[in-house]
């Protein structure tokens, strides 16, 4: 029935892999997104960490029941060939304009920071081309560059020190100030920025010990949430409530304030550094992706990956005006707070129909 | 030859005088000999009369040294005759083929008359270099001695050190046309037996006329063979050879070569010195880390110079980038164009220097050093400053104990240097991200590469970049995947 039986993914790989896809260009705006709330938003990204613990179960609890199924089957199982596929055609969709998303802001920030006189044509190119080949070594390869990045990019870390240096340590006490809608808001857009654990329902049927996963994957998250809670935090400190709303890298200005003898704007090198961070997760959601078209004609080909980046790529490169752009992009983002959702709906149809879709 | 001719005519009048059945088919076997071996020009007949009748001996002179001959076959053949039916194997008659290759091979036939028998004796003895000291991988603490292009020579350096039973050596012979031996070496208690069958599998799935040396070999049974990275540790040291038997790795000589290959390793290994064991602990992580942050230095350096002059001198403090460019003022060409001439230069310095005669050799060093070191910055050729990096870089390059891998460095710097050239630090980046990519993608006989980056066991990282006290290092490596702990 299934094709993926062989297990090759270990604890320390779903860790990662976990953690990787979450961090990408979300956390760059993350203070901006989260600035309705005011400084009250250090918290935030803590709730943020409940809420996908919270959200984390049930997508590992209909795995378990699938073992060697990824979403895109229990979709076909769970709704029938025709409804589950498509879904999944839209899930690929989404995914894939989720890629361009991303691409798009981190190519945009490159060409603001580091590469002002070119167009971002080239640099594109170069990097799907890099996506091509790290997502062609499978998903443990992935895996192990999600282990390498993470010990690579964490001493960015030690940049902010100054930036902690010079901040104002009463920015951080809770005031509270903030009503419901301002709540919701900041949620609505800051939640964006921990997405991408839920591509543990894609890679689910290559972990080797599935019973420990829900661990493996929280241990994941609350790095992840940690970093973000860190950068939200030295944020409140370094910056005002009004600077908070209206810069939109505000990693970009911690690393600014930097001051080393020898090397005077950091916020280059950890500008470029994050490309890293970003093909990690774009090679996370493209290998689900092309599963997605492989369980859709039930086929492995290796020219998925290239027609899937070649999308990509028109996408990016297609001169829309940029607020087009950004409304687009930032629509296509809500609707991944879909796929948050889906597995507790997917667990009722389970429940419901228990006893038909036996696996 | 005279003395020669001389017997055999004298042989064929004692034959002409009483011409038997079987003297007659005696002969006729000779003269068919004579005709097989007839383009193995040294190959010497002799006609022997013994106790049990005529017999004639046949080996290449210049594979049997003279006194091998008379210890080996002539004594024992005059006085001793039954000693020889005892050590001699006896070859097919009808089997060309066979007896060509046991003459080429240095061995010595000999074929009854009476009898019609034909036996063989192993008397290969070609001349060999003795034992020396290394040139490529000198250490200064340590034994000195290293291999020779001889395997036996080689097999026995390696026994002398580990006193085991259990290590074996299989044989193999390779090359369709060249047809010569190469061993496998390992410990049979500690060897994972898995590692030894894929090795033994690719080894005979080689074909290919004629190996001229181990490297040659390394690259046909490599997982990736389009890699720029040696995914086999390479060393002409007995002494870290015997070391990486005792883990449980698996050894392949080869004759007529004087390295000898291990496998599975790891990228950290090829900057492993033997010598970092015999040295202080604290001595040795220190070199260890100099020889593996090298590596990334001496890619980075001037990539990082062009990038920051071209794309983005806002990094740079204002003090240092008025440096820069004063030094840069005369030099007409972009950075880039910069960058790659004088890396170019030292390349054709470093490879002119090794083809050159040692003689010759000396006059390079004043050649580039003086003159294109100074005079092309007093010509405006190049900045001072990149002469500074660049030189840094090359030395950096040397670093790493495994030639291979010194070579791959230089290498992979040219991707960084046009990465940058074209997109600056972000390709810079990319290209990093490439390597690691690519490093993580290979396997060196199935085990990953990158170990102990993913350890396959805790105990691999106290002997990783930090060499920890010796009492500490009793476990084997998690990459050798050994029998035993």
């Amino acid at each position: 029935m299934s094709t993926h039986t062989k297990k090759i993914l270990n604890g320390y790989h779903v860790v990662f892999l976990a953690q990787s896809a979450m961090i990408g260009s979300g956390i760059l705006t993350l203070p901006r997104e989260l600035s309705s709330v005011g400084y009250s938003q250090t918290f935030l990204p803590i709730l943020f960490g409940v809420f996908a613990s919270l959200t984390l179960w049930p997508m590992v609890w209909l795995n378990l029941k699938y073992p060697n199924e990824n979403l895109f089957r229990i979709n076909e199982i769970l709704l029938g060939k025709g409804l589950g596929k498509i879904l999944n055609v839209l899930i690929i969709l989404q995914f894939t304009l989720f890629i361009a998303g991303i691409i798009n802001k981190y190519m945009h920030l490159i060409q603001s920071t580091a590469l002002p006189e070119q167009t971002i044509t080239k640099p594109v190119l170069l990097f799907l081309l890099l996506l091509i080949y790290i997502v062609n070594g499978g998903i443990k390869s992935i895996a192990r560059f999600c282990m390498l990045t993470f010990f690579l990019t964490i001493g960015i870390f030690y940049f902010t020190y100054w930036a902690v240096q010079k901040g104002d340590f009463s920015h951080l006490f809770p005031l509270f100030n903030f009503n419901g809608k301002e709540l919701f808001e900041a949620m609505g857009k800051g939640y964006l920025a921990v997405l991408g654990y839920g591509a543990i329902m894609f890679y689910f049927p290559y972990i080797v010990d599935q019973k420990k996963a829900f661990k493996h994957v929280l241990t994941g998250i609350w790095i992840s949430i940690s970093l973000c809670f860190i950068t939200v935090l030295i944020s409140v400190m370094y910056f005002s409530e009004w600077q908070l709303k209206h810069i939109e890298f505000s990693i970009l200005n911690l690393l600014k304030s930097g001051e080393l003898s020898f090397v005077e704007r950091f916020d280059i090198i950890g500008v470029t550094l994050w490309v890293f961070l970003i093909l990690t997760t774009v090679a996370v959601y493209l290998w689900s992706a092309k599963e997605g078209i492989v369980s859709l004609f039930s086929k492995e080909k290796k020219y998925y990956i290239y027609v899937l980046t070649a999308i990509v790529f028109l996408i990016v490169r297609i001169p829309f005006p940029q607020e087009f752009q950004d409304k687009f992009f930032t629509t296509v983002n809500y609707i991944a707070y879909f796929l948050i959702v889906w597995p507790s709906f997917l667990s009722i149809i389970y429940l419901l129909r228990k006893k038909q879709v036996q696996p | 030859m005279k003395y020669k001719l001389v017997r055999t005519t004298k042989v064929n009048m004692q034959y002409k005088k009483a011409p038997t059945v079987e003297s007659v088919l005696a002969e006729e076997t000779v003269k068919a000999l004579r005709e097989i071996t007839n383009h193995i020009q040294d190959a010497v007949f002799k006609d022997i009369p013994t106790k049990e009748g005529m017999v004639t001996i046949i080996h290449s002179n210049s594979l049997v040294e003279k006194r091998t001959l008379q210890e080996v076959v002539l004594v024992p053949l005059c006085n001793h005759i039954h000693q020889i039916h005892q050590l001699a194997t006896p070859v097919d008659l009808k089997e060309f083929k066979g007896i060509i290759e046991k003459i080429g091979g240095g061995h010595t036939l000999l074929y009854f008359h009476q009898t019609h028998q034909l036996l063989s004796l192993n008397t290969y003895s070609a001349p060999t270099r003795t034992i020396t000291d290394t040139a490529t991988e000198s250490t200064v603490i340590g034994p000195q001695d290293a291999f020779t292009e001889s395997l036996d020579t080689n097999i026995s350096l390696v026994r002398r050190r580990i006193r085991n039973p259990m290590l074996k050596n299989e044989d193999r012979i390779l090359g369709t046309e060249s047809n010569f031996r190469i061993s496998i070496l390992y410990i049979e208690d500690l060897v994972n037996k898995e590692n030894l069958d894929t090795l033994k599998q690719r080894i005979d799935k080689v074909h290919y006329p004629i190996f001229t040396d181990i490297s040659m070999l390394m690259q046909s049974i490599e997982d990736n063979p389009l890699s720029p990275f040696p995914q086999y540790y390479m060393s002409v040291r007995p002494d870290s050879i015997s070391q990486y038997l005792l883990d449980g790795r698996i050894v392949v000589f080869m004759d007529n070569s004087q390295a000898a290959i291990v496998g599975p390793t790891s990228f950290f290994e090829m900057f492993i010195s033997i010598e970092d064991y015999y040295n202080r602990w604290t001595m040795a992580s220190l070199l260890r880390m100099l020889r593996f942050f090298g590596f990334f230095l001496t890619i980075m350096i001037t990539p990082t110079y062009i990038s920051a002059l071209v794309f983005h001198p806002e990094l740079l403090p204002y003090e240092l980038l008025l440096n820069l460019q004063e030094s840069r003022s005369n030099v007409p060409l972009p950075p880039l164009i910069e960058v790659l001439f004088i890396e170019l230069i030292i390349e054709v310095l470093r490879e002119a220097g090794s083809r050159m005669p040692t003689k010759v050799g000396q006059t390079i060093g004043i050649v580039g050093g003086i003159v294109i070191g100074t005079a092309a910055v007093d010509a405006g050729l190049v900045s001072n400053i990149l002469i500074v990096l660049v030189a840094i870089s090359a030395l950096l390059s040397f670093l790493p104990p495994i030639f291979l891998m010194s070579n791959t460095s230089r290498f992979v710097r040219y991707i960084f240097i046009f990465s940058a050239g074209f997109f600056g630090m972000y390709g810079q980046m990319l290209a990093f991200a490439w390597l690691f990519a690519h490093l993580l993608s290979l396997n060196s006989l199935g085990t990953p590469y990158m170990t102990p980056f993913i350890p396959r066991k805790a105990t691999d990282l106290l002997d990783s970049i930090v060499r920890f006290p010796t009492a500490y290092l009793k476990n084997r490596k998690g990459i050798s995947r050994a029998q035993k702990k």
